[in-house]
This record gives structure tokens, C-alpha cells and sequence, in this order.
């Protein structure tokens, strides 16, 4: 019996046991959770596949069977094989996806904390026909707000006389910031480098990263899967009609990728790269985008500033006031303004405004 | 008041030649029923609105706490912000639109405010929530959101516009309703702190040049801002109509940059570092730079330019009363100050018609107008021409298109026409 079978018979026993009790606890905790999961995930009413399979009736699903979502290889035949989701085959999914299933395509790397597996799955199972009915009695979600507080201030902390007056400003509030609160918080990193932290990574390391963590939406060599951003290509696009602006083609400075990457990438587990892994993924973003041509080029704090990105000189200040249009205090035509009758040249091409197909529409992207 | 008979053949019709109109043949009394105008009257029965006791008439309603936070009337269920799915890849990081054409006055409400994340709606504990000021200042500093509320508090009506709004417009005609066209914007009275009051807390260094700010929402958020801006007038938050920010709009702390494109009005706002230069962070390069058809592109083009747009009638609000006294309304607004006049065209242009202007003028702040009228039927181009107080124009799109060909996506300011078709439905047009 293969590991999957033994974990699907054992739920038979326990399962639903399990499952009522979590169910009864800590849904609303696991909603929480779930916002690691959004990024690719959507449950509840209307739910869609996104990047991975919409999780409706997850709880006796067997694993790889939504016939309208394409799964990896390994995840259509360990659901051949009989995994069927579960308390117990969830749990150990979630807590290493591909130690558990190897080849999953699913880039995410676990939930660390055993309550957040718990109460995900319990979150999950208020979306499942087959946990609640499980459920001996199915207790009614907890309510946000039970009887709101009247009051919305702290309890006084002690003799208004004994508060310490800081001494600096002109209001003397707030506090000083600590240097480690301030390394805590300041990742910002500027075109001539300043803010970069120590580290290095060469474009053979971050094209195992991009891979793993980053090809799944921006596909697998910068091009984007259906609506994600693009990120490489686009050369000698800017004056065509339809640009492409990725980071080889427009972008000026290398440093807004560190930067980005660091502060919010990969969408949905932003700040969860080391320095040396985000320098070794900038690095093979470089190298997508033909910035740098060798794989066992390694970037680092002290190699950056070598780095030039070929746009850098097309950008100027605004210079918006300079237009015609922008000429002060011109006073405008009032009275037989044109020399023939306005004509319509020009409609609206989208006439539904909620279009529920999925067709590329509209010229003129928002960003 | 703002009856004035025109030149123009289609403002003719007065109220004398209305009230004949729906007086004449008994085919003209079923046309006016179907358009609801006067229905009751044209019809010679009585209206049951009146003559029928309804149920509100008769018995008690809900009592006092029936809602402890209060909604609109069920009635009102269509008037809600609405997305356009595929603009974006991801609700997470996407857009709303406000239903401009629903609303009156100059003040959006907040539920209605339109939504722009890039990583989702953080959900902030104030109590663990610090802003954090530091770089060249005298003494880096930390605030909870107690500190920040012990500072002299402003209250200030802005507007905030998405520098894209009206930016699936540059190829021409694209969306079918003001909320979608217009939408990327809203009208809230703001209470908050001066940011040059907080950063004088921290004390700034004489070599400061610009400032960066920074949300707590996982897309960590960031923008360079000009030091000059930053001591001028910009606000630290806290409250909007008079009750705390939605999280929608940064709750607890959000930045307001008074005029300024509305990305640089950071929510969840939770570090400000003065710095001697700008830090080119990707929501300042990669975005809101400006592609010129030179292949060049603008950088730090943060004025929102003069602009307005007719939201009565329009695609998603046609007139369905039929001819006769016709109220047109709409908004207008300027990054530079507030709107000196506001101009209407019903012939695409043509002739124009000053428009009344009501509510509070305030400097980068929503204005309202109204242009009343006889609508005799015939089918209209609908325009509307907003100039502001430093005698900025408000350019046709063709103007902007000769400046900055079409791949600009931001700072569309064009004026906009709504094709009014006889039957009162409108739709997005261009004309000549
Ligand atoms: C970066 C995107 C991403 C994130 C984040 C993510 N998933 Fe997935 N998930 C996927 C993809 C892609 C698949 C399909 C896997 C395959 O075919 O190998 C998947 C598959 C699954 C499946 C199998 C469903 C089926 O129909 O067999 C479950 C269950 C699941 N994910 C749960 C979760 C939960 C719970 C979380 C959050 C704790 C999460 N995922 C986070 C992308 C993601
Ligand atoms: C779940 C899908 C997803 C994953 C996984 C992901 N990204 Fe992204 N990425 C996005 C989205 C969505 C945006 C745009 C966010 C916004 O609108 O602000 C983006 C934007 C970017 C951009 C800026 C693009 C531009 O043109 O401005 C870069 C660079 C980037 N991602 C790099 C990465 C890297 C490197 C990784 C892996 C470490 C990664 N992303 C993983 C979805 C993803």
C-alpha cells in the first residue's frame, strides 16, 4: 500500500473526527492563513482557478481531479494513485509540498507553524459539503465583534504626573528609534547603491530560485504566464505601437530590481528571500533580459554598481508645462467653435463594461 | 436660473412648447407614461403611490439598533464600486471604480472610494502598528498611533486620482460609463497631522533633498517625494469623513499628497526616510513614467492636470424623463488649485455654456456643477471644460494625443464626450 493509501484509510477512522473539532475552533484563525494561499488560491462562492486549482469541496477531493485546471505531472498521478485530501494528507502537503509531493508545481514553501496547517484546513473545510456534514453540529462562525467595547481607549497606564517626557522636538512625542529597528525596517536601496546589504548570488543560483519561486506566474524565462507581468524582452519595442516595457527594455536602474524583489516578491510570500538569494535571482533577471550574458556571473554589493541598464538615459523630468496645452490663461473658444458640425469618428469598443470572458481587452493597460 | 436661451436650435424648446407637447395627441400621453414623465397626470388615473396605503404607511419599522453601523436604503444596492477583471491578473493587486454617476455634492463616501492594492487590503492592528521616521534627520524617531494623535490636527477636503484614471482612453473610446472612464478617484475630508509637523519632531538635516514613504502592506509600498512637497502640505491621516480610515484606504495612517497623483499617497504608511536623493523605486520607474512616441519617457510627473467630466446623464445613468428641463451635472477638479469655471457643450464642442458651479470651492478638491436646460429630444454631444485658478485649460484628447501620442497610459485629462441619443441612452464617443 502506497503512502498516500495508508494516509487515506486512516482518515476513514479519524478523520472526521479530527476535522469537527478543528472546524469548530479555528476557522476564522485559518482565514487568516489563507492570505498566504490567495495569491493562488480562491475558495467560496464564484471561486476560479487561479494560479493554482480553486479549493471548494477540498475535503474528500481527490488530488489532480478538477478537470478545468492543469495540474503537474506528479499531482495527476498521486491522485491516480488514490491520494484523496484530508485532515492527515493536507497536513503533511502543507507542511512541505514538495517533500510531500515531488514535482508538485506548487511554489510555495509550507506553512511553518502546526496551529496555521490546523486552522487553515479548518478554514478550508467550512467551504467543503463533505467536512460539514461530518461535523456532528455544525457550530455558527464566530461573530467578529461580539458586544463591542463602548470604549475604544487603553485603560490609563498610571499616574498622569509619572509620564517621561522625552526631551527632543517641539511636541516631545514619540520615541527614538533603535538602530536594530531601524535595520528592521530600512531595505530601501538607491541607483548608486546605498541601502545594499552584504551578499552575492550568481545566475546559476537564482535560475534554481527563479524556477522554484518565480516562473510560475512570470514564466519560466521572463515572458508571463497569461496576465502576469512580462519581465524580460521588449527590445526596441518603446516606439512601436504596442510597447513592452520590461526591465531589459525600460527599466533604468538595476537597483529597482534588488529593491522590488527584496520589499515585495514573490507575490503573496514577499520578504521571504535572503540577501544572497535576492542577489542571486536579480542576478538571473540580468541575465534574462541579456544584461549580463554569463551563467557563473555573481552579483554582490560590490559588483553592482558595474551593472548599467541600456534605457537608463531616456528618462528626463517631467516637462508637461512645456506642452501647447498647458499655455496659461488662453481664453478659450465659447461661441461656433470648429469649422463643420462635430461628427462622432470614435466609439466605445467595450460595450459590455463586465465582461466575465477572459479575452485580452482594452488598448491601454492601468499599471 | 441657468435657463438662458441659446442660438443653438436644440435649446429652443421652452417650457411653454413642453407643456403643450404633453397637452396634444393622446399618442404623445402614452409616450410621456413610458418615459415616466408625469406618468400619473398624462395617464388621468390616479396614482397609487398615493392612493394605496403601503406597508411603511401602516406598520412600525426596525428599531433603533437594527444596525449598530449603518447602510444605505436596499434600494440603493447598485451603487457600488465595480472592477473591470481583466485589466489586471490578480483581484490582489488590482482596481475599483468609483460610481461616479450615483453620486452628488463633492464628498465621496467612504464605502465608495475607489480601490487601487498592490498586495491586498493589510489588515493593521493600530495598537501594533509604529510609523518610523529616520535618515538625515537629528533623531530617528518611532510613533505609535496614541503619539501621532497628540499633535495639532488639521481637517482638509482633497481629492485623490490615480495618475491611470482615464488611462484605457488614450486609443480612443473604450469603456461605456463614467465609473469606469473617470472612476480612479475620490472626494474625503481628511483629519490629520502636517507630515512637516512630524518630521520637525525628528528635526531635518539641511542636507535633505527628498523623502521616501513606505507602507506596512506586503508590497511594501514606496515613493520619493520631493522635500520641498513634503514641508509644504501634505497631511499624515488618520480620518476620513469623520470616522478612522477604511482599510481600504490605509487604515490606521495613510499619506495624502495634496494634487499629487494618488499612488504617492501611501496607506498603511509606517516609515518616512528624508534622504539627499531620489530612490527610483519600481512604482517610479517601471511605473508612472510617462512613454513619449519618441521612445523617451517623463519621470516624476506628479501634478494632476485640470479635469472633468459630465457623471449626468452618462452610459450607466441615460435620461429616461424624456425632453424638457434637463439637469446636467458632473465634477471637475485641478492638481493645481481649485476650478475658476467650468464649461458645457451639448454640440461636441461647438458652443459652449458656463456652467453653475455649487458647494464649497476648496483648492485640489472635487468641485460640483450643474447646467440646467430645455432638452427638446434631438440627440446631443455631450462635453464638459473645466479651467482652474492658475487659467489652466482642460485640452480635448486629440490636443493631448499631438503632445504625447497614445502609450502614455497616465495623466489623461482630455475632455470627454457622451453621445445622448434620442431615445436619452448615452454612450462613449469621439468626435470631430
Ligand atoms: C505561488 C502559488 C501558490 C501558493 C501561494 C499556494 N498554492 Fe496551493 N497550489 C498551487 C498550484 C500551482 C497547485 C497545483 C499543483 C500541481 O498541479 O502540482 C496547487 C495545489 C494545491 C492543492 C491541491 C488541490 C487539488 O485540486 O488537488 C491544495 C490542497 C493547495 N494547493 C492548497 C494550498 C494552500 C492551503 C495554500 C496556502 C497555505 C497554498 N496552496 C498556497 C499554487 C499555490
Ligand atoms: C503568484 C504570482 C507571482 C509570483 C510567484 C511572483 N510574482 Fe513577481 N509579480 C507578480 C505580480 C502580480 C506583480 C505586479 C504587482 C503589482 O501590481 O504591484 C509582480 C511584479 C514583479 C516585478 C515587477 C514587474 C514590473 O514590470 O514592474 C518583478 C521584477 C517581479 N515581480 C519579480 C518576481 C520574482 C523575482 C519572483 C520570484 C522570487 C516573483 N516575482 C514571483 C506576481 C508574482
Amino acid at each position: 500500500m502506497s503512502k498516500f493509501l495508508k494516509l487515506t484509510a486512516s482518515v476513514i477512522l479519524f478523520g472526521a473526527i479530527a476535522t469537527t473539532g478543528a472546524n469548530a475552533q479555528d476557522a476564522d484563525a485559518g482565514k487568516k492563513v489563507f492570505r498566504k494561499c490567495a495569491a493562488c488560491h480562491a475558495v467560496g462562492k464564484g471561486a476560479k482557478n487561479k494560479v493554482g486549482p480553486e479549493l471548494n469541496e477540498l475535503i474528500g477531493r481527490v488530488a489532480g481531479s478538477l478537470e478545468d485546471y492543469k495540474y503537474s505531472k506528479a499531482m495527476t498521478a498521486v491522485g491516480e494513485e488514490g491520494l484523496v485530501w484530508n485532515n492527515d494528507t493536507l497536513t503533511e502537503y502543507l507542511t512541505k509540498p514538495r517533500g510531500f509531493i515531488k514535482g508538485t508545481k506548487m511554489a510555495f514553501g509550507g506553512l511553518k507553524k502546526d496551529a496555521e496547517i490546523e486552522n487553515v484546513i479548518a478554514y478550508l473545510a467550512t467551504y467543503s459539503a463533505s467536512a460539514e456534514q461530518a461535523a456532528a453540529e455544525p457550530e455558527e462562525m464566530a461573530e467578529p465583534a461580539e458586544t463591542a467595547d463602548a470604549t475604544s481607549g487603553q485603560a490609563p497606564a498610571g499616574l498622569a504626573a509619572d509620564a517621561v517626557i522625552p526631551d527632543h522636538g517641539n511636541y516631545h512625542l514619540g520615541r527614538v528609534a533603535l538602530p536594530e529597528e531601524i535595520t528592521a525596517w530600512d531595505i530601501d536601496v538607491r541607483p548608486d547603491g546605498a541601502g545594499l546589504p552584504v551578499g552575492k548570488g550568481t545566475v546559476a543560483d537564482g535560475g534554481v530560485i527563479y524556477d522554484e519561486s518565480c516562473a510560475v506566474c512570470h514564466g519560466v524565462f521572463g515572458e508571463g504566464e497569461g496576465r502576469w507581468p512580462v519581465l524580460s524582452g521588449g527590445f526596441d519595442t518603446l516606439t512601436a505601437d504596442r510597447p513592452e516595457k520590461t526591465i531589459g527594455s525600460y527599466w533604468p536602474f538595476a537597483s529597482t530590481i534588488f529593491d522590488y524583489v527584496n520589499r515585495a516578491m514573490p507575490f503573496g510570500n514577499a520578504r521571504s528571500l535572503s540577501a544572497d538569494e535576492t542577489y542571486a535571482v536579480t542576478a538571473y533577471l540580468l541575465y534574462l533580459n541579456d544584461i549580463v550574458t554569463d551563467e557563473s556571473f555573481e552579483l554582490s554589493n560590490e559588483t553592482f554598481s558595474d551593472i548599467k541598464l541600456p534605457n537608463e538615459e531616456n528618462f528626463y523630468p517631467d516637462d508637461r508645462l512645456e506642452e501647447p496645452n498647458f499655455a496659461k490663461g488662453t481664453e478659450p473658444c465659447m461661441q461656433n467653435c470648429g469649422d463643420r458640425p462635430a461628427e462622432i469618428v470614435m466609439r466605445a469598443r467595450v460595450l459590455d463594461v463586465t465582461p466575465d470572458n477572459d479575452e485580452e481587452g482594452g488598448a491601454g493597460g492601468i499599471d | 436660473m441657468s435657463q438662458q436661451p441659446t442660438k443653438d436650435k436644440r435649446f429652443v424648446s421652452s417650457r411653454r412648447s413642453f407643456l403643450q407637447g404633453g397637452l396634444t395627441a393622446a399618442g404623445g400621453a402614452a409616450a410621456a407614461a413610458a418615459l415616466g414623465t408625469g406618468a400619473a397626470f398624462a395617464a388621468g388615473t390616479p396614482d397609487p403611490a398615493i392612493t394605496d396605503i403601503k406597508d411603511w404607511n401602516q406598520y412600525s419599522g426596525a428599531g433603533v439598533d437594527a444596525a449598530p453601523y449603518g447602510m444605505p436604503s436596499p434600494f440603493e444596492s447598485h451603487v457600488v464600486r465595480r472592477d473591470v477583471p481583466w485589466l489586471t491578473a490578480d483581484p490582489v493587486s488590482s482596481i475599483n471604480f468609483t460610481p461616479l454617476h450615483e453620486l452628488d455634492g463633492i464628498i465621496t463616501p467612504n464605502g465608495l472610494c475607489f480601490e487601487r492594492h498592490h498586495s491586498g487590503v493589510a489588515e493593521v492592528d493600530p495598537a501594533e502598528h509604529r510609523l518610523m521616521i529616520n535618515g538625515l534627520v537629528d533623531k530617528p524617531l518611532v510613533f505609535t498611533m496614541q503619539d501621532l494623535m497628540r499633535f495639532p490636527r488639521e481637517n482638509k477636503v482633497y481629492f485623490l486620482e490615480c495618475a491611470a484614471n482615464s488611462g484605457m482612453e488614450w486609443r480612443g473610446a473604450q469603456l461605456n460609463g463614467c465609473q469606469f472612464t473617470h472612476g480612479m478617484i475620490h472626494n474625503v475630508m481628511y483629519t490629520g497631522v502636517r507630515l512637516r509637523t512630524l518630521l520637525e519632531e525628528a528635526g531635518v538635516k539641511p542636507s535633505a533633498k527628498w523623502l521616501l514613504a513606505e507602507g506596512a502592506d506586503a508590497s511594501g509600498m514606496g515613493r520619493s517625494i520631493p522635500i520641498e512637497k513634503a514641508l509644504d502640505d501634505c497631511l499624515v491621516a488618520f480620518k476620513m469623513n469623520g470616522e478612522a480610515l477604511r482599510p481600504e484606504q490605509g487604515y490606521p495612517v495613510r499619506l495624502c499628497v495634496p494634487g499629487w497623483e494618488g499612488n504617492m499617497w501611501v496607506k498603511w504608511l509606517r516609515r518616512l526616510e528624508v534622504g539627499d536623493k531620489p530612490w527610483h523605486l519600481r512604482e517610479e520607474t517601471s511605473k508612472y513614467t510617462d512613454l513619449m512616441p519618441d521612445g523617451r519617457a517623463r519621470r516624476f510627473t506628479w501634478a494632476m492636470d485640470v479635469k472633468s467630466v459630465i457623471t449626468n446623464p452618462s452610459p450607466q445613468a441615460p435620461i429616461t424623463h424624456g425632453r424638457g428641463h434637463t439637469v446636467i451635472t458632473g465634477v471637475a477638479w485641478s492638481g493645481h488649485g481649485a476650478i475658476k469655471r467650468v464649461d458645457v457643450s451639448i454640440d461636441g464642442g461647438r458652443n459652449w455654456q458656463t456652467a453653475r458651479i455649487d458647494g464649497p470651492s476648496l483648492s485640489r478638491s472635487m468641485h460640483r456643477f450643474y447646467y440646467e436646460f430645455d432638452w427638446n429630444g434631438s440627440p446631443l454631444y455631450l462635453q464638459s471644460r473645466a479651467i482652474d485658478e492658475q487659467g489652466y485649460v482642460q485640452p480635448t484628447k486629440n490636443a493631448l494625443r499631438a503632445a504625447r501620442g497614445e502609450n502614455s497610459i497616465y495623466h489623461n485629462n482630455g475632455i470627454q464626450t457622451w453621445y445622448i441619443k434620442a431615445n436619452g441612452e448615452a454612450e462613449n464617443v469621439e468626435v470631430s
